[in-house]
């Protein structure tokens, strides 16, 4: 079955479809404003979502952790063992990693500098290496930060000195992502024996918003008056990035929708010209018993055309726009299929429909209801 | 006896019709009587200005009088909303313009099926191609208007006018843009559809052959019927 067979069944469809293609360039035309409307509010939104994105990869590591250090009113100005434990007790849904830190000095090619290490057993929940790899439980052995190994060339299996102790390097820690805190040497806890006290307990959570449930619960549940803990988490820091970034999104889609509200002008032009041009046709129509209802239809449905094609169009264009745009940013073309971006697409397209249906509204009512005896006199 | 009168396919009935153009008001109908029954061609000649377009719009249903009545097939139309009275044209009227007024973008079978385009209850198709082989344009169904000559658009039109079996045709100038042979076949074809379909046709012509074909001439003058 031809699309006009089809459309037989759909005399609006029919008749609008044979006017717009009476004239071609014109149709065109007021489409193609309808394209740029679309690619120019997707496009923006789009790149809004990737900034988001984008932050969200910076801080998304970090905001989910709760770090706990010794709060102003703790005696031992160190956690303990038994507060270790009183967190773990209240934290069951997150891995509760706790830390001691020190110093050592690393010597080599003739460099020497103080570096910090950290100790702790599950390094897995805290580091990610770009080579060799974390073991759950850090027993033995030595993991650098990129940056140590890079400063005093370091490579697999080189040993670092602490205390008195040789560890192997079995992993090379992924560039810190976001704000500093990095560890520069991670060795096993019992490496640090010498202290009693652990320095600080990190909680990875799920996410930030049960990052901030966990910090909540240790502040209420654990510091009464005194402050025993410090709670800190970067939630709170994610959730006012987020919501710069959601008016950013906004700033930018308002700008894309001007330029779509302007091809709704050009379409209401182009639908107006066309209905006056066709005066005398739309007389007869309505002479030889064609109801208004039904020419008001065929001319909305001429605006629905244009702002359907405008729309596929566009968002076709978009769509590349957008690949183009994530390969760029993130090397990963496909992040454009996230809802996070594709919901512009489908905004972009239904504003176009709803902008070309209401611009063709005037002059659809215009046309159907001028009276057949004053169009067919011309 | 009014029961046994024959009815009227279409009746004016002491008709007028007052424009108002800025402060002056024009009567283009003063009062006019008249009728069509089925089978019989009426003409309606006059001078321009006489009113001939007014009396045949207020024949056509395109517009009301300010005063009197009209009736089609006995039924008081006069007071009809403007849907009402689109809804007798499509069933009743059939209408032949002196510019054929054919759509450029539909073929000639579409042109034809046009008035019950937006019908879904009734299926026209076949009546249209019936309509186009009887004005012999069997042969031309698929195609524009473009690819028509001027005769051969009006017989289109013609047929399109009868799609709906309707009860009257109007014609204003159906032979004006056609030369002498030409509208000499398309009146032999209006005169042929007019038996067989069992129509009035009312037409308004300057066109003096038209006359032979009518069996009524009504001259209009200045918004009053001369007998």
């Amino acid at each position: 079955m031809s699309i006009e067979e089809w459309l037989w069944r759909f005399p609006s469809a029919l008749m609008a479809w044979r006017n717009l293609g009476r004239n071609r360039a014109r149709t065109a035309l007021a489409a193609l404003g309808i394209v740029i409307g679309v690619v120019a509010i997707a496009s923006l939104g789009m790149a809004g979502a990737s900034i988001q994105y984008s932050t969200n990869q910076e801080l998304g590591g970090l905001a989910n952790q709760v770090t706990i250090t010794a709060g102003e009113d703790n005696p031992e100005r160190a956690l303990t063992e038994s507060q270790v434990r009183e967190i773990r007790s209240l934290v069951t849904d997150a891995d509760v990693v706790p830390q001691k830190t020190g110093v050592t000095t690393i010597d080599a090619e003739g460099e020497s500098d103080r570096v910090s290490v950290t100790g702790v057993t599950q390094a897995s929940a805290l580091y990610d290496t770009q080579v060799g790899e974390v073991p759950d439980q850090l027993r033995s052995g030595a993991l650098v930060s990129a940056s140590v190994a890079d400063e005093f060339g370091l490579e697999l299996g080189d040993p670092i000195e602490y205390g008195g102790q040789l560890y192997r390097i079995r992993g090379i820690l992924e560039a810190q992502q976001g704000f500093g805190g990095g560890a520069s040497v991670v060795l096993p806890v019992s490496a640090l024996s010498e202290q009693e006290y652990y320095s600080t307990v990190t909680v990875v959570a799920e996410d930030g918003a049960a990052a901030e449930v966990v910090a909540d619960r240790i502040e209420t549940q654990v510091n009464g008056r005194e402050e025993i803990l410090s709670v800190t988490t970067l939630a709170s820091v994610q959730e006012s990035i987020n919501s710069l970034t959601n008016t950013l999104n906004l700033a930018l889609i308002g700008i894309g929708s001007i330029s779509l509200v302007v091809a709704a002008v050009s379409i209401l032009n182009v639908m107006l010209m066309s209905t006056i041009e066709r005066r005398g046709e739309i007389g007869v129509l309505r002479a030889v018993g064609i109801r208004r209802g039904e020419v008001l239809r065929m001319i909305l449905t001429e605006a629905g055309f244009l702002g359907v094609i405008g729309g596929v169009v566009g968002a076709v264009a978009a769509l590349g726009v957008g690949l183009l745009l994530n390969q760029v940013l993130f090397n990963d073309p496909t992040l454009v299929f996230e809802w996070a971006s594709m919901r512009y697409l489908l905004f972009g397209f239904v504003f176009a429909v709803v902008a070309s249906l209401l611009s063709g509204l005037y002059p659809a009512w215009k046309a159907a209801n001028e009276r057949p005896v004053e169009t067919l006199r011309g | 006896m009014a029961g046994t009168e024959a009815r009227h396919v279409i009746e004016l009935v002491d008709v007028l019709k007052r424009y108002q153009s800025g402060e002056e008001t024009v009567d283009a109908l003063k009062g006019v009587d008249f009728h069509a029954d089925r089978g019989e061609m009426v003409t309606i000649i006059g001078p321009s200005g006489s009113g001939k377009s007014t009396m045949l719009n207020m024949i056509g249903l395109l517009d009301s009088p300010t005063s009197g009545t009209v009736r089609l097939e006995g039924k008081d139309v006069t007071e009809f909303s403007e849907d009402e009275l689109t809804e007798e044209r499509r069933n009743g009227i059939g209408f032949v313009f002196q510019d054929f007024h054919l759509l450029p973008m539909l073929t000639a079978v579409e042109n034809v099926e046009l008035p019950s385009m937006w019908d879904t209850s009734v299926d026209r198709h076949e009546r249209a191609i019936d309509l186009l082989e009887r004005v012999g344009l069997g042969n031309r169904l698929d195609h524009t208007p473009r690819q028509l000559s001027g005769g051969q658009q009006q017989r289109v039109a013609i047929a399109r006018a009868l799609v709906n079996e309707p009860d009257i045709v109007l014609a204003d100038e159906p032979t004006g843009n056609l030369d002498q042979d030409t509208g000499r076949t398309i009146l032999d074809e209006l005169t042929r559809l007019k038996e067989e379909e069992n129509i009035a046709i009312v037409c308004v012509t300057h066109d003096e052959q038209l006359m032979e074909y009518s069996d009524r001439v009504v001259n209009l003058v200045d918004g009053v019927i001369q007998e």
